[in-house]
């Protein structure tokens, strides 16, 4: 039962912190996993409620007749109920868990671990549940396999390094009427990329003003002036700053264009938010990845050169994804 | 995808249709045939979902359906508040789940009903087969519960075999708690069973009756004896006493049956006990014959509940025997009883009653007889008359109005009834009082088992008639001509004609015969152990068991048997936590892994030793040399087989871990 009274609210947080030290306690943070009797935990499930009324209509049954052989069913599924148990839990017992790798995924998207599930001993596991509740998760039967790798997904919201919380391995083999789980935590740690956000046409060739990133552009690059924008124009030479700083859209004037690279620079965001611009970078890199257009980074802190490919790409994204958290 | 989770996996449909299907077929028989093809259609229509070939039914069709099996089952059965409707409430219920059989907790449901419907089997039949039929539903219905689980489980020998390796570990438990459970008794009275007809011997009696019965061979009752055992020419368990005559009918004339206000002393109380002891105790197990008399010797007391003694030296039960019964009887001579002085003027009327009219040369000759002859002496000359020329015959011929004269006079050829019936007609026509009496005589010495099974055919009748002075006494005319009826039973007094109308006549093949008692030995033995275990029994077995029933004894009955089961099961998780045991060359090597990794440097899954070896040399140079001797060791000691390896191993790694 979840508490949703507004009263109740610190005491269920204070009681979850607890819950959670205690957890880390029991069972510490770790790459792999194997499940024991220290780990586990078994209660019966809500269905097992009904199971337990029929019992008791029965036993009124054979009671009320004074009929030796309803008593004995009665009897036969009251210790049916007790043998459940032992077998829900020897399926978790001593199935291994191991973090296999996480993929970086986007703000806002499921980010996605790879887990080896494996098991000690030759004996059927089946029916395991993993997951991040309240996501489904994956399912997986170790029956005439010994071992399966599985993906969970985590939806994921900033950016960043994000530490994920507790996978619940659960199972209510063989028949519902128990439910035997886990919380286990494989250490797991997923690289957030920001969420893209558009912003607009790539900004080729376009320059932020001097001063700003202390890198001067040189060699033919003569800027002569800005005219008001017409359309016609390239879109290269839109004065990005100025826009976005609010003024009316000119082109810059060139009068050779030397340096046609492309720059994904934070100084052209100006006036926006830290989130948004890097948002909006990071919509630009996979934007020119796509268009297979070589392209730099310029944020505070950091400069990549341009480049393309896979690994640029990967390097750009972790930049803006560790880009660190502004005002706290 | 939540949802997903949630829903039936395809093939546990087909599970709880079988299961849903086991638990009702023996109800088949007596449920209304529109329940039944009203749940077989619901299968169809769900199977048609399943192939996709149809939608489930909408709110509208649903509806109507519950409509009309309301309405079905106030048409079928007048009354509400009985066992019929009841299991008919739980067969329509089935079929309307079906309707909506699309999660998870759906099924599960319709797999609890089932385990009720196939429990409600038992209060209509308890013998071994229906028992056997009942394990077999409850595993199918367990496996069904287990297929709800999806792909593996669903496999019909995967849930099948979960299945009863889960209800064979469970059994020992239930036996536990079969025996030492107490028993309450009932809390608030039930509805029983009514829908079938009565069986055995009737409330009256018209020629032919009997030998109705003689075709049957159906056991009635099972008498098992504390002490000695009677004679067979004293074997006659009297259950009906039939006082009133119509001209063709015996019957037990008004006010004589406890339905009908007749007297009946329930339970011994205010009865006094004669000053001898009883002549003969036993327990009496008898059928369900759905009447609610009980059979047993003459002057009979009981101390079962809801048994009485009637004011005719009979029991009787309080309500119908719907299903087999079982009382305890002490049977007193009727020597013994003191009380037999008068008859009050209203028995002496009634046990003289005859007809207006009819039979009058029969009415002739009692009269004659009457004006020299005392009531002895009458008697004697009536069984003399039957032996000398009637016929003992299992097909008599029909008679007409004047039945008994024509008997008597004419064909001279009769069963039991006949007999009696004249002879109780001409003593009363000779101012003899005197009754007919129904019931049974003779039964089947089980001689492994010691107990009298005695069946159908062993139903019988004769009269008693009042001698001044001495009371009731039993006059059987039947054994005046055919004394091996009363000495040997039936078949052996009308061999020719006993079981004519079977189909086989396997009757005369011995060792069938045989194996037909001993089928009944076990069903014997069935009923005293299972069925009739109450709370007497148990106390008894208790008693046996434990020495004596006291709350520690039966905590350590218990306690004993569940520690050693979690003991077990701790020891069996111990090992299997363990894993497989690795031969000894590679558990040293892991513990020489193990070493490594609280040194800093953990081998990776599936990492050779050599690589393992070569990377120490890399990341930890001074651990290097004792890292690939141990290895070399390893590889030698387990792939070689070398003894002198392993050794050598071993002693590597006593050297601590500071020294590596």
């Amino acid at each position: 039962m979840r508490f949703s009274n507004r009263a109740f609210r610190p005491l269920t947080e204070r009681w979850r912190g607890l819950l959670q030290r205690w957890l880390d306690r029991r069972s510490p943070p770790a790459k792999r996993v194997t499940l024991d009797h220290g780990k586990l935990f078994i209660l019966p499930s809500r269905a097992s409620l009904g199971f337990l009324l029929v019992v008791a209509l029965l036993w009124l049954l054979g009671t009320n007749y004074e009929n030796n052989l309803v008593f004995a069913l009665t009897f036969l599924l009251v210790s049916l109920f007790a043998v459940l148990p032992v077998h829900t839990f020897a399926n978790l017992s001593g199935v291994e868990l191991r973090l296999l790798e996480t993929r970086p995924a986007f703000a806002g998207d499921y980010a996605e671990a790879q887990i080896h599930v494996g098991r000690r001993g030759s004996r059927a596991r089946e029916w395991i549940q993993i997951s991040w509740p309240p996501e489904a998760g994956a399912g997986v039967d170790l029956v005439e396999r010994d071992s399966a790798d599985i993906r969970v997904a985590l939806p994921v919201v900033r950016r960043g390094r994000v530490r994920a919380p507790r996978l619940r391995v659960e199972s209510r083999f063989p028949l519902g009427l128990f439910r035997c789980w886990s919380w286990v935590d494989l250490d797991v740690e997923f690289l957030v990329y920001p969420r893209p956000v558009a912003a607009g046409p790539l900004p080729m060739g376009a320059v932020s003003g001097e001063g700003d990133s202390g890198e001067t552009i040189r060699g033919g690059d003569d800027f002569a002036g800005l005219k008001p924008y017409q359309p016609g124009d390239s879109l290269r030479h839109l004065a990005w700053k100025q826009y976005a700083a609010g003024r009316d859209l000119n082109s810059k004037d060139y009068e050779s264009h030397a340096d046609a690279r492309l720059w994904l620079d934070w100084d052209l965001l100006g006036g926006r938010e830290v989130e948004t611009r890097l948002g909006n970078l990071c919509h630009w890199a996979l934007q020119a990845e796509r268009e297979q257009t070589a392209y730099g980074l310029r944020i505070p802190g950091t400069t990549l050169t341009p480049a393309l490919g896979p690994d640029h790409l990967q390097r750009v994204l972790t930049t803006l994804a560790l880009f660190p958290v502004q005002g706290g | 995808m939540a949802q997903s989770r949630e829903m039936l996996p395809r093939e546990s449909l087909l599970w709880i249709f079988a299961a849903q299907f086991a638990a009702l077929l023996p109800q088949f028989a007596q449920l209304p045939l529109w329940i039944v093809c009203a749940w077989a259609f619901a299968v169809y229509w769900r199977l048609e979902v399943y192939r996709g070939r149809r939608d489930l039914p909408g709110r509208a069709i649903k509806l109507l359906a519950v409509a009309l099996a309301v309405g079905g089952l106030a048409l079928s059965y007048r009354r509400w508040f009985a066992l019929e409707p009841m299991v008919a409430l739980l067969a329509i219920s089935f079929t309307l789940k079906n309707l909506e059989l699309v999660s998870r907790r759906d099924a599960f449901l319709s797999l609890l009903l089932a385990y009720f419907v196939a429990a409600t089997l038992f209060v209509y039949e308890q013998t071994i087969p229906y028992a056997l039929y009942g394990i077999v539903c409850v595993v199918v219905i367990t496996a069904a519960l287990a297929a709800q689980l999806g792909s593996f489980s669903a496999r019909p020998r995967r849930a099948l075999g979960l299945s009863l390796k889960l209800l064979a570990q469970a059994a020992p438990l239930m036996l536990l708690l079969f025996v030492a459970m107490p028993r309450l008794g009932p809390l608030w009275a039930v509805p029983q069973d009514t829908s079938s007809a009565s069986t055995g011997i009737s409330d009256s009696m018209t020629p032919g009756d009997f030998t109705r019965l003689s075709k049957s061979d159906k056991p009635a009752l099972r008498i098992a004896f504390d002490g000695p055992v009677p004679p067979p020419e004293q074997r006659y368990w009297r259950g009906l006493v039939y006082s009133d005559f119509d001209g063709r009918r015996w019957s037990q004339g008004f006010g004589v049956d406890p339905r009908e206000g007749g007297v009946v002393n329930w339970s011994g109380r205010g009865q006094e006990l004669p000053e001898v002891g009883p002549r003969y105790r036993y327990r009496v197990i008898q059928e369900a014959t759905n009447n609610p008399w009980l059979f047993a010797m003459a002057r009979p007391l009981s101390d079962t509940r809801d048994v009485g003694e009637t004011a005719d030296e009979r029991l009787v039960k309080k309500g119908p025997v719907h299903s087999r019964f079982a009382y305890e009887v002490r049977s007193w001579p009727r020597e013994t009883i003191a009380a037999a002085a008068e008859l009050s003027d209203f028995e002496r009327r009634r046990n003289l009653q005859l007809p207006e009219g009819g039979n009058p040369r029969t009415r002739a000759w009692a009269e004659e007889m009457r004006a020299s002859l005392d009531a002895e002496e009458i008697s004697q000359r009536l069984l003399a008359f039957y032996n000398r020329s009637f016929t003992y015959t299992l097909k008599p011929p029909a008679l007409g109005a004047d039945s008994v004269d024509e008997f008597l006079f004419g064909s001279q050829q009769g069963f039991c009834e006949h007999f009696a019936g004249s002879y109780v007609f001409a003593m009363r026509a000779a101012g003899i009082p005197a009754r007919v009496v129904g019931g049974y005589q003779g039964g089947e010495w089980v001689a492994q088992e010691e107990y009298l099974l005695v069946r159908e055919y062993d139903a019988h009748a004769w009269a008693e008639i009042w001698v001044p002075g001495r009371g009731w006494q039993r006059v059987d005319p039947t054994a005046s001509v055919s004394p091996e009826r009363i000495r040997d039973g039936l078949q052996s007094a009308a061999a020719e004609e006993f079981m004519q109308d079977a189909l086989l006549p396997l009757h005369r093949i011995s060792i069938l015969n045989q194996l037909r008692l001993q089928w009944d030995m076990i069903n014997y033995r069935w009923y005293q152990s299972v069925i009739s275990f109450d709370s007497d029994k148990q106390q008894n077995l208790l008693q046996r068991m434990l020495g004596e029933v006291s709350p520690l004894r039966m905590a350590l009955f218990f306690a004993l048997p569940i520690a050693v089961a979690l003991l077990g099961l701790l020891l069996w998780l111990w090992l299997s936590g363990r894993g497989r045991r690795l031969p000894p060359a590679s558990r040293l090597y892991l513990k020489f892994c193990k070493r490594m990794a609280r040194a800093g440097i953990e081998r990776r899954p599936g990492e050779a030793p050599r690589d393992f070896a070569r990377r120490v040399r890399a990341e930890k140079p001074p651990l290097a040399p004792m890292a690939e001797r141990i290895t070399a060791a390893f590889e030698k000691a387990a792939y070689g087989g070398d003894p002198a390896a392993e050794k050598q191993l071993r002693r590597l790694l006593r050297v601590p871990m500071i020294k590596m």
